[in-house]
């Protein structure tokens, strides 16, 4: 394989893991934005959509890759197991504002953090000891239709995750920016006091704040159980990291820069784990380094530049 | 206070379970003899350990009711070494359970661990116990290697008894398959940065560097990571005839399942972290086809002679045996032995007598005949190898249905 | 309880209750210390002392966590990072995994038994064989750690608290993967064998949990002590106002960079120390033992016991590792009983100690919404005040009373504070414009303005909470610009804020004595040890509070005691000046200090300031009550804006036309001339 070859692979490769980040980074920028709260429990929200949106499509009948459908039935399943889980995912989120954050929303210091910590380790675990611990294969209704774009191979299931995540990302922007709800969030963003003496209800508007950060989570996990045919309860935490270096790089609390952030971390990931940087770092630069290359542009994003790329939304709280 | 209200409570219960547990099978002047079973009941490994305290299970229970050994009631207590916290099986743990079994006076003998983690941890406490222990899929060589004696057998004397062979074995012997039977000239070689996976994958490297196979290169994977397609793009770069992963199937799942994306058509194989029923479950085919994984023991659960165990294991927990709840069996069968020759020589059955005695032992198993070297290591060498084949008339969960069985890998 | 029975425990109460508080405590905790050294006597189950003996382990852990989250208030989330680095380095010295080639330069080690010569495995020659002592071992991790939480603090602890954590994450994170990929030197993911066990007196410990036991319960007993030494020092305090109010720590003269690296320094120590015990009990090491989940654990170990509470968390930490190891296996196996007994196959298999993860998850959770404070919680409550103290006729300060050592020497005439074109800009808007302002040494300086002209801003550049960007300002002659706060409050320069930034769970005697930070100089060694200078320290410290809260008669001095969240408003504001003054300023600078108190109040806080300036304090005061400005102030500056419109004798500023139209707009102007 030529170089060329490789890197567009790596890049196909990094593109589909960073939509997937993307969409993960969104819902939790959604609700930092807005709260400026770390909502740890946002990363096993997505874990349990992977498995509703597993057991939906076994309802309708897809075992395994084994099943194939093509046109309106493959439409239709993926339509189907997509608003379900995001349904779901977004019920959940709303619960877990309703009972446990918004007692704790006036309360200063660490504890509404804490407590996220607390609900991720609730749902990681329920879902451990009901389906216990081995990966699960993932119904997959998509037929295995590949292309080769210059010597790489491009799948149906990577344009499927583009398409959607690109899909579900322009309408986030279009509801921020155009509607009323989505006004009203930006606003809430910038100053909730004001935004609450102008009419704006702010319960109402984390409440949307969580169903849309969490149904996009939900949206997250149905691709990655279609794209990589499985699922267990691990998937949340690393996901869940890379997903949030990718909000922080792109600006915590700014839309569109957790998208690009995703996709940057998405690539950075695929060119680090393929290897393509040890012929200039060495060996640091291989698969088993991948985390800590992660975790230091976290670091480093955050002690050096903590507006991200793109800067905030809204200014800091002191 | 509350120690004294504590010991009450132990009292108490595990009075109720002994009545409740032993009410038949008991005869009023049986000796009852413990061994206590340690296994990974929590987190990743735990339906391996199931299958394997089974097969432990079935060969006491079926002592007690054939009266095998008459006067001895065989009781055995279940520890779990796994923690919900390390999510699979736990060292620290494994030696809290170890120090359990030391201080209990009537154990006298364990089975278990089922992985070497474990076993590195409790081995110097059993040592000093002088409890011995017969693990059924332990594998890594280190803890009956005579150089590390000083860390792992102090008191001197060999306590940890294998009835499967070791990495030492398993890896190397595999390599020698790749190289000499399927004649693959090159190899890329993954491993799942677990204690187990990199031995294996080291023990693979080695013989095939010998064997004269290109070792194009080596990486190590991130259980937790999902996508590994960026390091199989790399390989697929390097484009080696064959693929081995050392590992459990953790990160096992996701290898098979792109590597069959990434780098079909190339030979893949594993060791027996790969001959798990999570291949099937949760990989699937077409994913799993045609991967080659070995493991430690002989392939019995096709012999005529283990049939009578295949079926009273399936009856008896309605799923099929598999080749380490056989060695298992073995396993129990060892003590079950050496508990026997005791009682017919008139010697007292303590744990000290019955270490003893399965060091010395010379009997027959499930496995053939059986017996261990001076450091516990089990006399047999034998690494038997399989492939991973669709059976559409099998039962698609059963591994025995779904894998051929290829023959004993070729030793150096 | 029947009658008879409740009469005999009152019987046996009433002696109890005879004897003081503390000497109650005392007894506890001998009746304690005796329980723990006879419990392996009494319980001779191997098993069982381990069980305690890995408690042990955990309560270290859990009382270096406190040090961190607990006292200073930054959330760690991957602590399990230095006890990974504790462990591994006992690990990689004891045990035969490091063996360099032998050469003369290791020949003083080995003559001070910290290396073996060995012979070389492969060829001729001899390695050297590490064989560190565990007793060498503990202060040296304990310091290697403090340095790794100095090395990753450095750069990271000026970062909001919840970057902070997902920072730690990070750090916890990274170890256990460098651990594992740097094979060479820690044997990667097979992990350490053959650690060495410790040795006393020739005798190794062996496998016996008995000795571990011992050794680990002397080190919880001894953090415990300097976990309680430090949080009742200058140290300790310093933490806690850095959790309650880094702004307010700051003005008030607390190194808040310092006092983080050495709350963080001093929990990576605990923790390098827990990391040696743990792994010289276990003589093996696995990179899987230091994850997120064990950081989690630690912490919620303290969330149950109580954040800040040393004997909470220390409970928090035994109860729930003795849950995990006994409770939950005996109820299992009670449950597994009930269930075989009544023919339930899903009853007969319950585990609950599997579900150990869930229960953190659910104590977590139930822990934040319904008992912050935990088992045992932190802030002790004091005792109600007694009918007459609340009824107390109010008595207001002496004014004749002669602080001593307040104000400094009284140059007259000279300027003490001088500032110097200062211009403030954020971002797009200039708050401040070229501001100019003379305080002459002993008077008292008003400024005045609309609201949102600036004068807050102009009290954060004198004191360094915001940055000038052009000017100068000069304090006794030496240019404090660009100071960081706490050195400027060192000079003398102390100030309350106009929204009160009281340290509110802090006692009042505890927030006068933070204002003293600057001025004590016990550091953490000497917080723990308490030499008698120390202790001489403290003594005058208290007697100085004592007669700074007197200033305000019988207000704030019946409740010293109390947290400072529980005041009345006006005793809030006069707490935060007792606070300012317990620093000796050369200058006070008053924000707004009357606001929101009745008139009757207004005038006694009049009078405790003037007698403050009649000691010899400098002040500058921003107020908005005129009448207190004219009464107070011997001149006033007027700001809009943040521009100087006016300045001059309060009669004449009061007059000035682009004051009124300032305060009361154009039109009403005219209006207001007339009035006036």
């Amino acid at each position: 394989m030529s170089l060329t070859t490789i890197l567009l692979q790596q890049t196909i490769n990094g593109l589909s893991l960073g939509a997937m980040y993307a969409l993960l980074a969104l819902g939790f920028t959604l609700v930092y934005g807005i709260l400026e709260l770390i909502n740890f429990s946002h990363f096993n929200v997505f874990m349990f959509g992977s498995f509703i949106g597993m057991f939906v499509l076994q309802a309708l009948g897809v075992q395994g890759q084994a099943t194939v459908l093509h046109g309106l039935p493959l439409v239709g399943a993926l339509v189907l197991a997509l608003v379900t889980v995001m349904l779901a995912c977004g019920t959940l989120g709303v619960v877990i504002e309703r009972l446990a954050l918004r007692p704790l929303r006036n309360v200063k210091g660490p504890a509404a953090m804490i407590t996220t910590i607390g609900v991720s380790y609730i749902i990681y675990n329920v879902v451990l000891l009901a389906f216990g611990a081995e990966s699960k294969n993932y119904p997959n209704p998509m037929p295995p239709v590949a292309v080769d774009v210059g010597g790489a191979t491009l799948r149906l299931r990577e344009v499927l995750i583009w398409v959607i995540a690109l899909v579900l990302m322009v309408a986030l922007w279009v509801f921020v920016q155009r509607s009323r709800m989505g006004k009203a969030m930006r606003a809430t963003a910038q100053d909730a006091e004001a935004a609450r003496m102008m009419g704006v209800e702010v319960d109402r508007v984390i409440v949307a704040a969580f169903f849309i950060g969490s149904a996009l989570a939900g949206a997250g996990a149905l691709i990655f159980g279609i794209y990589y045919n499985f699922t267990n309860y691990n998937i949340g935490f690393i996901a869940g990291l890379r997903a949030f270096t990718a909000a922080v790089l792109g600006g915590i609390g700014n839309v569109p820069g957790a998208m690009v952030g995703g996709v940057l971390i998405g690539l950075i990931e695929a060119i680090v784990s393929g290897g393509l940087l040890e012929v200039v770092v060495g060996p640091f630069a291989s698969a088993a380094w991948a985390d800590v290359w992660i975790f230091s542009i976290l670091v480093l994003v955050l002690v050096f530049r903590p507006a991200g790329l793109f800067g905030r939304m809204a200014p800091t709280k002191s | 206070m509350l120690i004294t209200r504590r010991a009450a409570g132990k009292l108490a219960g595990t009075a109720a379970a002994l009545a409740l547990l032993r009410a038949e099978g008991a005869r009023a002047a049986d000796q009852v003899v413990k061994v206590g079973i340690n296994l990974p009941f929590t987190g990743a490994d735990a339906e391996d350990a199931i299958r394997i305290f089974d097969g432990a299970v079935l060969a006491f229970d079926e002592a007690n009711e054939t009266h095998a050994v008459p006067g001895i009631t065989f009781q055995y207590d279940k520890y779990d070494d796994g923690t919900a916290t390390a999510g699979q099986y736990d060292p620290a743990q494994a030696a809290t359970n170890a120090r359990k079994m030391v201080s209990d006076p009537a154990t006298i003998a364990a089975i278990g661990p089922e992985m070497s983690g474990s076993g590195k941890a409790m081995a110097p406490i059993l040592s000093q116990g002088d409890l011995a222990t017969v693990t059924p899929s332990s594998t890594n060589p280190d803890i009956t290697n005579p150089k590390f004696a000083a860390q792992y057998m102090p008191a001197g004397k060999a306590i940890y008894f294998r009835t499967v062979t070791t990495d030492a074995f398993q890896g190397p012997n595999m390599a020698n398959y790749v190289a000499e039977t399927l004649k693959a000239k090159s190899v890329y070689v993954l491993d799942d940065s677990g204690a187990y996976g990199v031995g294996i994958a080291d023990s693979f490297q080695g013989q095939a560097e010998k064997k004269g196979v290109k070792i194009l290169g080596r990486d190590r994977l991130d259980p937790k990571a999902a996508d590994y397609s960026a390091v199989l793009t790399k390989i697929k770069a390097l484009a080696p005839e064959a693929l081995y992963y050392g590992g459990v199937m953790q990160a096992g799942v996701k290898v098979v399942k792109q590597s069959y994306d990434i780098l079909p058509g190339i030979i893949k194989a594993g060791g027996d972290g790969v001959y798990s029923n999570e291949m099937l479950t949760a990989v699937g085919f077409p994913a799993a086809e045609g991967w080659y994984a070995s493991i430690a023991s002989p392939h019995l659960t096709a012999d005529p002679a283990a049939k009578a165990f295949m079926a009273a294991y399936q009856k008896k927990f309605g799923f099929a045996g598999t080749d380490y709840a056989i060695t298992a069996y073995a396993g129990a069968q060892v003590i079950i032995a050496a508990v026997k020759g005791l009682k017919a020589a008139g010697k007292p059955i303590d744990r000290h007598t019955v270490r003893d005695a399965i060091q010395a032992l010379h009997t027959q198993t499930l496995l053939g005949p059986t017996s261990f070297d001076q450091y516990g290591d089990l006399t047999d060498k034998t690494v038997s190898i399989f492939q991973f084949k669709q059976d559409a008339k099998g039962k698609p969960d059963d591994l025995i249905d779904q894998t051929v069985y290829i023959g004993v890998a070729p030793s150096a | 309880m029947n009658e008879a029975a409740a009469a005999a425990v009152s019987v046996l109460r009433r002696p109890l209750a005879r004897v003081p508080a503390a000497w109650r405590y005392r007894g506890f905790v001998v009746l304690l210390a005796a329980a723990a050294l006879a419990f392996p006597t009494i319980n001779g189950n191997d098993a069982d002392i381990d069980s305690v003996a890995n408690a042990a382990t955990y309560a270290i852990l859990a009382l270096g966590l406190n040090i961190v989250v607990g006292f200073a208030g930054l959330l760690d989330l991957g602590y399990a990072a230095f006890f990974a680095i504790g462990a591994y380095a006992y690990g990689i010295l004891t045990s035969y995994q490091v063996m360099p080639p032998w050469s003369g330069f290791w020949e003083p080690f080995a003559w001070l038994g910290l290396v073996q010569q060995f012979p070389a495995e492969t060829g001729t020659g001899f390695v050297v064989h590490f064989t560190v002592s565990f007793w060498l071992m503990l202060p040296v991790s304990a310091l290697l750690a403090a340095f790794f939480g100095v090395l990753f603090g450095a750069p990271t602890l000026r970062l909001r608290g919840d970057y902070l954590a997902i920072v730690t994450l990070g750090f916890g994170e990274i170890v256990p993967i460098v651990v594992r990929n740097v094979s060479s030197v820690t044997n990667g993911a097979a992990g350490l064998n053959g650690i060495a066990a410790p040795r006393i007196a020739g005798h190794s410990f062996g496998v016996d949990a008995e000795p571990y036991y011992y050794v680990g319960m002397a080190l919880v007993a001894l953090l415990i002590f300097v976990s309680i030494r430090l949080r009742d020092s200058r140290i300790g305090r310093a933490w806690m106002a850095v959790r309650e109010d880094e702004i307010a720590a700051g003005a008030m003269g607390v190194d808040r960079t310092r006092t983080k690296l050495l709350a963080f320094a001093m929990g990576a120590a605990f923790a390098g120390m827990a990391g040696v015990v743990f792994v010289a009990k276990l003589q093996t090491a696995t990179p899987e033992m230091f994850g997120f989940p064990v950081s989690v654990m630690i912490l919620v170990m303290i969330v149950f016991g109580g954040m800040g509470s040393v004997w909470g968390v220390v409970v928090g930490a035994f109860f729930l590792q003795l849950l995990q190891s006994w409770w939950l296996a005996d109820l299992s196996g009670w449950i597994d009983a009930f269930g075989r007994a009544i023919g339930s196959d899903m009853i007969a298999h319950v585990d609950l100690v599997q579900s150990i993860e869930l229960i953190f998850g659910l104590i977590l959770v139930t822990m934040m919404l319904y008992r912050r404070e935990g088992l045992i919680p932190a802030v002790r409550r004091p005792p109600a005040l007694t009918y007459e103290q609340q009824h107390a006729e109010v008595r207001r300060g002496f004014s004749d009373l002669r602080l001593s050592g307040l104000g400094g020497d009284v140059e007259t005439g000279q300027t003490l504070l001088e500032v110097r074109g200062v211009t403030v800009r954020f971002g797009g808007l200039v708050a401040l414009k070229s501001v100019d302002i003379d305080v002459p040494h002993g008077g008292v300086i008003a400024v005045i303005g609309p609201n949102g002209s600036g004068k807050s801003t102009l009290f954060n550049a004198i004191t360094g909470l915001v940055p000038a960007d052009e000017g100068s300002i000069r304090f006794d002659g030496v240019e404090i610009l660009g100071l960081q706060p706490h050195k400027i409050l060192e000079r003398g320069v102390a100030r309350t804020f106009q929204n009160i930034r009281l340290f509110p769970n802090l006692t009042v005697l505890e927030n006068v004595l933070v204002g003293q930070h600057a001025r004590l100089r016990t550091g953490p060694l000497r917080a723990v040890v308490r030499p008698p200078s120390t202790r001489r320290e403290e003594a005058e410290a208290r007697e100085w509070a004592a007669e700074i809260l007197s200033i305000f008669g019988n207000r704030l001095l019946p409740r010293v005691d109390q947290a400072a969240s529980g005041l009345s408003y006006a005793n809030r504001r006069r707490a935060e000046i007792a606070r300012a003054l317990a620093s000796r300023p050369k200058i006070l600078l008053l924000d707004e200090p009357t606001a929101g108190m009745n008139p009757a109040e207004t005038i006694e806080l009049a009078e405790q300031i003037r007698s403050l300036h009649t000691l010899g304090v400098t002040i500058l005061l921003i107020e908005h009550k005129l009448d207190v400005v004219t009464r107070l102030a011997e001149r006033v500056y007027v700001l809009d804006h943040g521009e100087i419109i006016a300045q001059g004798r309060p009669d004449e500023v009061r007059r000035d036309e682009e004051v009124l139209r300032a305060y009361l707009g154009r039109n009403a102007q005219a209006g207001a001339a007339a009035i006036v």
